[in-house]
C-alpha cells in the first residue's frame, strides 16, 4: 500500500516512530486549526476596508495630492531603470553565466509581478485609472526587460559600462522629485510619510551607513592610534546604546549641539542617528571579514609592488566584503525593521502612520487587520533583501562558480 | 612620516568638531538656563509609575522613580534572557529532528519571526492578543492560567505548600502571580523574538561539531536526545557563548521598547522624566550609563560562563 | 652518497655585479625574540642561492627582509644597487624589482588566474592591459597552465596555484626571484612539475634566493648551497662541498637529519 515514493517520504519524515507519529499528529491538528482559524478571521470576519479607504496614505502620508504626478513618474523611471537592468544582465552572458534568456527564476518572477500587478491594485479597492496606472507600470517594466534581453547585445560596449550608473542618477532624481526645489514646488519632509517615508529613511541609512562602516573598520584595524581609538570608541558607543536613546539623543540634543539654524529638520535629524547607528554595527560586520582576509594576500599584494592603498582597493577590501556581506546585508535589514522605531519619536512613517489610522474613530479596533499587513509587507520586503544576499552571495563566491 | 600628517589632520578634525559641537551645548544650554546639574534628581517626581516592585509614589524623587524604572527594566531583561534561552535552544535543536514536520514549523517559526520588526510584534502582542480578552469572566481561562484586561493571573503555591490557580472573588481575579497586561506582552514578544535569533545561535553552534561526533555517540547505543545532552551540546557551547552574548545584549537594549506597550521600564520613566524637567542631557546620560553597565554586566557572565566551558573543555 | 654531478640546468659560475648585499642584518621582535643575529649575504646577478636550515633558523624571515616585508633594526641590504632604507619610494622600487613566491602562494582568490597575472603590471608599472595580457599569457605557456588562464585559483591544484604564482611574480618583470619554501605546502607529486619550472628559470639565468630543503633541487642547480641556524650562517658553500663535505658539526648534524 505504501509503495509510493511521496507517501514512503512521508512516512519516514512524520512517522518513523511511534512518538514521532503521535507528535507529528498532535502538530497537524494544531496547524489545521490555526489555518482554518485565520482563514475563517481573514474572510469573514476581518474588515479590510480600513486598509482599503487609506491605502494613499499607507503608501506616501500626507504627500500634497497635486504634487504626486512627481512620485507615479518616479515608480514609473524605476520600473524602466529595473526592467532595463534585469534584461542587460540576461542578454550579455558572463563566463559564470548561463546565457539563457528567461531562466527559471525570471519565469517565476514575471508570474509574480503579473499577479501582483492585476491583483493588488484590485484589491486595495483603487479606482480604475488608479488600477490601470499599475498596470501600464507594469507593462513597461515586462517591456523593457523583454526588449533589453533581446536587443541588449547589439547594444555598444561603451553604452553599457554606463548602465550601472543609472541607478545613483536615478537615487538623486528621485529625491529631488520628492523633495522639491529647482523650479518644482518643494514638499518639506515633514509631509512625507507611510511606506515613502520608510523606504527613503532605510534606503538613505543603508547608502550612507555602508561608506561609514568601511571607514569605521578600517580606522578600528589602522596602526595609528588616534585613528584606531576614535573608531573603538565611537563603534563601542553606539552599539551600546539602544536606538531609542540614541535617537532621543538625536531629537532632543542635538540641536543643542548644532549652531542655530544649521540643525536639520526631525525628519533628517532621525536618516542621521539611523546611518550612524548602523554605520558602528556595518564596521563590526567589515571588521570580521578584514580580520579573515589571510596576512599573506596583504604580503603578496606588496611584495608584487602594489602601494598600500592599492592593496587595499584591489586585493582585500573584494575579499573583505565578499566574507561581510551576508552579516553586512543582515544589518541592513534589521536597519529596514528599525525604521518603525520612527514612530515612537513621532515621524510618520509605515507604523506611526498605521497608529494614526487606528486612533482614527472610524476604524476602531481595527488594530489586527492593520498590524497584520504591516507585518506581511516587512516580512515580504525582509526576505526579498536576505534572498538577495544569498544569490549574491553565491555569485561572487570564486570558488563554487563554475568554469 | 606620511601616516603621522594624516593622524595629524584627523586628529585636529576631530578635535575642532568635538570642541564645536560641545562648545555650542554648552552655550546653548547656558542661554535656556539648563547647563549640567544633578540636583533636579532630589526633586519630588509628581507622577505615578504604573507598576513597581519597589515602594514609590508621585511625592517620591526623580531618583527614585529612575530606579523604579532599572529595576522593572532589570525584571524584564532577567526574565527575557531565560525565556528566550529556553524557546531558543529548543526551536534551535528541532533543526536536528527526525521529524520533518518539526524540522520545518521550527524553520518557518525563524523565518517569520526575524523578518519582521520587533516594535510591530509588540504592538500586535499588546493590542491585538494581551488586549482582546475582557475582565472577570470574559477573560481566556486555561488551567492554572487566565489572562484578562487587568492581568495575567499563574497558579503557584500558596501558603501552606498548596496548590492555587486564578480565581474570580467578586467578578476580580486573583491569583498567586500576576503580572500586568504590559509586562506579560513585552516579554511574549521580547521572548519570540529573540528566542528566533536564540535558535540561529544554537543550531549554528550545533552545526559547528563535527559529523563523527554524532556517528560516535550513535554507535556506542546513545539515543538522539543522550547524544545531544551528554556529547554535541557540550561541545556546542564555546561556539554558542559568545553568540548568545550579543543576543542577550541586543535584549537588554530592545527591552527599552517597553515604552511602546505602557511598560514603565527604564527608559519610558526617563523619557517622563525629560518632558517634566527638560534636562535633556542629563537623562540621555544617565539612559546611556545604565545601559552600557547592563550591557559590560551581561558581557561579564558571558565571558566567565565563556572560560568555565573553555576549561572544561581542556 | 654519490659525487654530485653538475647538470645543465646548473649555469657557469656568476660573475656579473652584485644584486643583493646584505650585511649584518639584525633582527629583533617587538617580543625580544632576536631572529637574526648579523647575517651576510651576497648574490651576484644570475647566481642561484639555496638557503636551508631547521625551523626557527630565520632563514624566511632573512629572505623576507630583501623586499621589505620583515623590518630589520642593524645593518645593510642593497638590492641592485639600492638601498632599503625606511624611504617608501625606494621599498615600492625594491618591490618591483624583486619577485617574490610564498609558501601559501597567496594567490588572489577573487581574481581568475590571468587577472593575478595583470593586476600588478598594469597598476604600478602603468603598461597597457592588452599588452600585459599578451605577456601573461605566454608566461602561462611557459608554466605550462595556459588553458587555466580564465579559472579562478581555488579551481587549481596546489603544484598548479604554485606555477600561477611564479607566473605572477614574473610578469612584474623582475630582477631578483626570492622563493619562500615554495614546495612545502605541496603534496609531494606535485612537487616535481614546480622544481621544473625554477630549474627553467635558473637555467635562463634569473638571480634566485631560494629557501627549500629540496636537496635534488639544490644539488643540481645553486651556485651555492647556505646553511642557516639559530639566526646566523653557519656554512656557506658550493653544492658540491656542502653536501659531501661539510665544515661545520651543526652542518653534518643537520644533514644527517634530513638525509
Amino acid at each position: 500500500m505504501l509503495s509510493h515514493p511521496a507517501l514512503k517520504a512521508i512516512r519516514r519524515e512524520l512517522f518513523a516512530s511511534r512518538t514521532d507519529g503521535l507528535i507529528s499528529l498532535g502538530l497537524l491538528a494544531l496547524i489545521g486549526a490555526s489555518l482554518l482559524g485565520l482563514l475563517r478571521w481573514a474572510f469573514l470576519q476581518a474588515q479590510w476596508v480600513v486598509i482599503q479607504a487609506n491605502s494613499t496614505l499607507f503608501a506616501v502620508g500626507r504627500y500634497p495630492l497635486d504634487q504626486q504626478w512627481r512620485l507615479w513618474l518616479l515608480v514609473a523611471l524605476l520600473a524602466m531603470a529595473s526592467g532595463l537592468s534585469w534584461g542587460l544582465l540576461r542578454a550579455i552572458p558572463r563566463a559564470d553565466r548561463s546565457g539563457v534568456l528567461w531562466p527559471l527564476n525570471d519565469r517565476i518572477a514575471l508570474a509574480l509581478l503579473a499577479f501582483l500587478a492585476s491583483w493588488a491594485p484590485a484589491a486595495l479597492g483603487l479606482s480604475v485609472p488608479l488600477q490601470a496606472r499599475w498596470w501600464l507600470i507594469t507593462a513597461l517594466l515586462l517591456a523593457i526587460r523583454w526588449s533589453a534581453g533581446r536587443w541588449g547585445r547589439r547594444l555598444p560596449p561603451r553604452l553599457l559600462k554606463l548602465v550601472p550608473l543609472i541607478w545613483p542618477l536615478l537615487y538623486l532624481l528621485g529625491m529631488a522629485l520628492i523633495s522639491g526645489g529647482l523650479g518644482l514646488v518643494r514638499v518639506p519632509p515633514s509631509e512625507w510619510g507611510g511606506l515613502l517615508l520608510t523606504v527613503l529613511m532605510a534606503s538613505f541609512a543603508i547608502l550612507a551607513s555602508f561608506p561609514l562602516g568601511v571607514l569605521m573598520a578600517l580606522g578600528r584595524r589602522s596602526e595609528l592610534p588616534l585613528l584606531r581609538w576614535g573608531s573603538v570608541v565611537y563603534i563601542e558607543f553606539v552599539r551600546g546604546a539602544p536606538l531609542i536613546t540614541l535617537l532621543f539623543l538625536g531629537q532632543n540634543i542635538l540641536g543643542f549641539m548644532l549652531p542655530g539654524g544649521l540643525a536639520p529638520d526631525r525628519v533628517w535629524r532621525a536618516a542621521w542617528v539611523l546611518t550612524f547607528f548602523c554605520g558602528a554595527y556595518v564596521a563590526e560586520a567589515v571588521r570580521a571579514g578584514l580580520a579573515s582576509v589571510p596576512a599573506g594576500q596583504q604580503e603578496a599584494a606588496r611584495s608584487l609592488g602594489l602601494t598600500v592603498p592599492q592593496a587595499l582597493q584591489q586585493v582585500v577590501l573584494p575579499q573583505a566584503l565578499r566574507i561581510a556581506l551576508p552579516a553586512t546585508v543582515g544589518q541592513f535589514i534589521s536597519l529596514l525593521q528599525d525604521t518603525t522605531l520612527l514612530s515612537l519619536i513621532g515621524l510618520l512613517e509605515l507604523l506611526g502612520t498605521a497608529r494614526t489610522v487606528m486612533a482614527n474613530p472610524d476604524f476602531l479596533g481595527l488594530t489586527a487587520e492593520v498590524y497584520l499587513t504591516l507585518a506581511v509587507l516587512f516580512w515580504c520586503c525582509c526576505a526579498a533583501l536576505g534572498l538577495g544576499s544569498r544569490a549574491l552571495e553565491r555569485r561572487l563566491d570564486p570558488t563554487h562558480s563554475p568554469a | 612620516m606620511i601616516p603621522w600628517l594624516v593622524q595629524g589632520v584627523v586628529g585636529l578634525a576631530m578635535l575642532v568638531v568635538i570642541a564645536l559641537l560641545v562648545g555650542n551645548l554648552v552655550r546653548n544650554l547656558t542661554a535656556a538656563g539648563l547647563l549640567l546639574s544633578w540636583r533636579w534628581l532630589g526633586q519630588p517626581a509628581s507622577f505615578d509609575v504604573a507598576e513597581s516592585l519597589i515602594p514609590f509614589d508621585a511625592a517620591m524623587p526623580y531618583w527614585r522613580a529612575l530606579v523604579v524604572g532599572l529595576v522593572n527594566s532589570l525584571r524584564a531583561i532577567v526574565v527575557g534572557l531565560v525565556g528566550a534561552t529556553l524557546l531558543g535552544t529548543a526551536v534551535g535543536m528541532t533543526a536536528y529532528s527526525g521529524n520533518g514536520l518539526v524540522r520545518r514549523l521550527g524553520r518557518i517559526y525563524v523565518e517569520v519571526i526575524r523578518n519582521i520588526p520587533l516594535l510591530l510584534q509588540l504592538l500586535f502582542w499588546y493590542f491585538v492578543v494581551f488586549l482582546s480578552f475582557g475582565n472577570g469572566t470574559e477573560a481566556l481561562q486555561i488551567p492554572g492560567v487566565v489572562l484578562a484586561k487587568s492581568g495575567l493571573y499563574l497558579a503557584w503555591f500558596a501558603e501552606g505548600w498548596s496548590w492555587q490557580g486564578p480565581q474570580l472573588v467578586n467578578g476580580i481575579w486573583q491569583a498567586p502571580w500576576r503580572f500586568s497586561v504590559e509586562f506579560a506582552a513585552l516579554l511574549t514578544g521580547l521572548i519570540t523574538y529573540t528566542g528566533a535569533f536564540v535558535a540561529e545561535v544554537v543550531r549554528g553552534g550545533i552545526a559547528a561539531v563535527p559529523r563523527g561526533q554524532w556517528e560516535a555517540a550513535t554507535s556506542l547505543g546513545l539515543h538522539w536526545s543522550q547524544s545531544m545532552r551528554s556529547v554535541v551540546l557540550p561541545q556546542a557551547l564555546p561556539v554558542i557563548i559568545p553568540g548568545l552574548n550579543s543576543q542577550y545584549i541586543s535584549l537588554a537594549k530592545n527591552s527599552a521598547l517597553a515604552v511602546a506597550v505602557g511598560y514603565a521600564d527604564l527608559y519610558s520613566v526617563a523619557e517622563t522624566t525629560l518632558n517634566q524637567t527638560g534636562r535633556a542631557l542629563e537623562v540621555f546620560l544617565l539612559l546611556l550609563g545604565a545601559y552600557l553597565v547592563i550591557d559590560l554586566l551581561i558581557s561579564a557572565v558571558m565571558n566567565g560562563l565563556n572560560q568555565l566551558v573553555q576549561i572544561r573543555e581542556r | 652518497m654519490t659525487t654530485p654531478s653538475i647538470s645543465s640546468a646548473q649555469a657557469p659560475a656568476a660573475t656579473g655585479p652584485w644584486m643583493i648585499e646584505a650585511i649584518g642584518v639584525q633582527k629583533r621582535y617587538p617580543n625580544g625574540f632576536h631572529a637574526l643575529r648579523g647575517v651576510d649575504l651576497r648574490v651576484r646577478r644570475g647566481e642561484v642561492v639555496v638557503i636551508m636550515g631547521p625551523s626557527g633558523s630565520g632563514k624566511s624571515t632573512f629572505i623576507r627582509t630583501f623586499n621589505a616585508l620583515e623590518e630589520f633594526q642593524e645593518g645593510s641590504i642593497t638590492i641592485d644597487g639600492t638601498a632599503l632604507s625606511n624611504d617608501l619610494r625606494n621599498i615600492d622600487l625594491i618591490r618591483c624589482e624583486t619577485g617574490m613566491v610564498f609558501q601559501q602562494f597567496n594567490l588572489f582568490p577573487h581574481l581568475t588566474v590571468l587577472q593575478n597575472l595583470c593586476l600588478a603590471p598594469v597598476l604600478v608599472r602603468k603598461r597597457r592591459r592588452s599588452e600585459v595580457e599578451r605577456q601573461a599569457t605566454a608566461l602561462l605557456e611557459r608554466v605550462g597552465i595556459a588553458e587555466q588562464a580564465s579559472k579562478y585559483p581555488g579551481q587549481l591544484s596546489g603544484g598548479q596555484q604554485q606555477r600561477v604564482a611564479i607566473a605572477r611574480s614574473l610578469c612584474m618583470e623582475p630582477r631578483i626571484l626570492l622563493f619562500d619554501e615554495p614546495t612545502s605546502a605541496l603534496d609531494p607529486e606535485m612537487v616535481g612539475e614546480v622544481l621544473e619550472v625554477m630549474k627553467g628559470l635558473a637555467a635562463d639565468g634569473m638571480t634566485m634566493v631560494v629557501v627549500t630543503h629540496e636537496m635534488g633541487f639544490a644539488r643540481e642547480v645553486a651556485h651555492r648551497v647556505v646553511l642557516m641556524s639559530e639566526g646566523r650562517i653557519v656554512e656557506e658553500a658550493p653544492p658540491s662541498t656542502f653536501f659531501t663535505n661539510p665544515q661545520h658539526e651543526r652542518s653534518r648534524q643537520f644533514l644527517a637529519q634530513i638525509l
